[in-house]
């Protein structure tokens, strides 16, 4: 366990460091790819638990307009406390819904999660106090009074995306590795055997709801403060839908599998985008068709594989 | 204690259990004895909360836990073992064994594991193997040993003998009877007591969804 947490924080330096010698599109794209990942790490702890959630889009938008309208409201632009103003949000609006959640699965609690999402997407557009459809802009972010100018100017996001993705990291690898990370996996395969070995199901999913609710949240608001502008899109399905797309094509048997699949969605769409901006989505389509295809366990899989001995 | 008081259950609207009453008083190995279909297996799920009664009340310990959900009978330390095992495959023995400790945040897990090593060291002796690789019986065993870490007042042995070779089925038998000894409240069922006649002190027969005969003792 010490040498994963090495290793995590380890890699989190690294991209620190690797982060000063970065192009500055190289830097955004990452941070946008780090802030899905950690998006995309909450609905790995649902998806262990058979549970498909095509709303996270609700949580990582919310995210995102705490930090865009608190930024306005109360006139700061300190990184750390929009994020935290974010976070404890969602995790309020999520100890909310969850509460009727946890009593779905399959196809209703998918459709559901959606619902609420598609719910907050329709009241901001409509609502001209944010910007409707176009969204507003937010304040560039300060750290302790200090905020990066010019060719630097995308590292502070960047610096609170990998210090956020090493937190978060480090807590997912052990959380799955703990009695209630199993729990997860024995609800997806009896619900029944879980009851009565004497846990409660409800409170196992509601619990990994409202983690899912509050990584969404800590992405959403890094992206608004990478970004620089928000719009309600990012509580629309597709949004919802990208972060499963992430999950898939990453893999949820590990905790990097979300990362590495959000790194890899991102550099695909900008290349596809560029190569063919008229067909892109059709190539991220058939990218995902391949890796379901070759590598049902995700991406990571193949990674699994090497370290294990197995043939690739 | 537990207790049934005209139990009625339905499985989608079919009525299955039809006013079972039933009193096991503590420290009593209570037989359930039925052919296939009876209801036997309807009446353990009910008692265990996997199923909710139509009318009826039940009482674990004087405590009314009819409307309860099926993990607050473990936490009263009721232990099951259903019919089919239900075992995590890709955990180990031992993991699998430690899931009630787990859910109810046990105290004293580990002494209480220590006693069930005891009680089936051969148990142990594949602790570290996954349960998918285990026989049916060997099965059985493991999911006795798990139903027994949180069971501490009440044991439902859901047809324990039932697809068991004869070597193991005495090795099952023996345990049961270490278990009497120790004065834990056991309700088994079975589809004939060839298995547990010289175990079970009283015997509930059901037919048809309702209790036909109440013998005690049959030695």
């Amino acid at each position: 366990m010490k040498y994963a947490t090495t290793m995590i924080i380890g890699a989190g330096i690294a991209l620190l460091a690797a982060g000063l010698f970065m192009p500055g599109w190289l830097t955004f794209l990452l941070t946008l790819a780090f802030a899905k990942g950690l998006v995309v790490m909450g609905l790995l702890l649902l998806m262990r638990a058979g549970l498909v959630s095509f709303g996270q889009g609700l949580y990582y938008c919310l995210g995102a307009y705490c930090v865009g309208i608190a930024g306005d409201y109360f006139e700061t632009q300190n990184a750390l406390l929009l994020i935290l103003l974010a976070v404890v949000v969602c995790v309020a609006l999520a100890a909310v819904i969850g509460l009727l959640l946890c009593r779905y699965r399959d196809i209703f609690f998918a459709m559901f999660s959606m619902a609420f999402s598609m719910i907050l997407y329709g009241v901001l557009v409509k609502s001209s106090a944010f910007g409707s459809s176009d969204g507003f802009n937010v304040k560039p972010p300060l750290l302790f009074g200090w905020t990066p100018t010019g060719e630097s100017g995308p590292f502070l996001a960047y610096g609170l995306a990998v210090v956020a993705l090493v937190g978060v990291g480090i807590f997912v690898w052990r959380y799955l590795r703990s009695p209630m990370g199993y729990a997860g996996e024995a609800v997806r395969e009896n619900e029944i055997r879980v009851e009565y070995l004497g846990a409660s199901v409800r409170r196992i999913i509601y619990t990994k709801y409202l983690l899912a609710a509050a990584m969404a949240g800590l992405g959403g608001g890094i992206t608004a403060l990478a970004a620089g502008h928000i719009d309600p899109e990012m509580a629309y399905w597709t949004t919802s839908g990208e972060f499963v797309f992430i999950a898939l094509m990453g893999g949820v048997g590990h905790a990097a599998g979300p990362v590495i699949g959000a790194v890899l969605f991102e550099l695909l769409r900008t290349y596809a985008f560029q190569i063919s901006p008229y067909t892109w989505q059709m190539i991220l389509g058939i990218s995902l068709l391949v890796i379901i295809l070759y590598l049902p366990k995700g991406v990571w899989s193949l990674v699994e594989r090497v370290t294990k001995g197995k043939p690739l | 204690m537990l207790k049934l008081s005209s139990i009625n259950t339905n499985i989608a609207g079919t009525p299955i259990l039809r006013d079972v009453n039933l009193a096991i008083e503590p420290g009593v190995l209570v037989g359930l004895i039925g052919r296939n279909g009876a209801g036997k297996t309807t009446l353990m799920r009910t008692v265990m909360g996997l199923l909710t009664p139509e009318s009826g009340s039940i009482t674990i310990g004087g405590q009314d836990m009819t409307d309860l959900a099926p993990h607050f009978r473990s936490q009263a330390k009721v232990g099951y073992m259903p019919e089919d095992r239900q075992l995590v495959p890709t955990l180990t023995v031992e993991e699998n064994i430690l899931i009630p400790a787990w859910a109810n945040a046990l105290s004293g897990a580990e002494a209480r594991l220590a006693w069930v090593y005891e009680l089936m060291p051969e148990v142990e002796a594949f602790a570290g193997r996954k349960a998918l690789q285990l026989s049916g019986g060997q099965q059985k065993l493991v999911a006795l040993a798990r139903a027994l870490m949180t069971g501490s007042h009440i044991l439902l042995l859901d047809e324990p003998f039932e697809g068991v070779a004869p070597a193991l089925s005495r090795r099952l038998a023996s345990v049961l009877h270490t278990l009497k000894d120790e004065g834990l409240t056991v309700l088994l069922s079975e589809s004939d007591y060839s298995h547990s006649a010289d175990l079970v002190d009283q015997i509930y027969t059901i037919e048809r969804g309702a209790v036909a005969a109440q013998e005690g003792a049959v030695k």
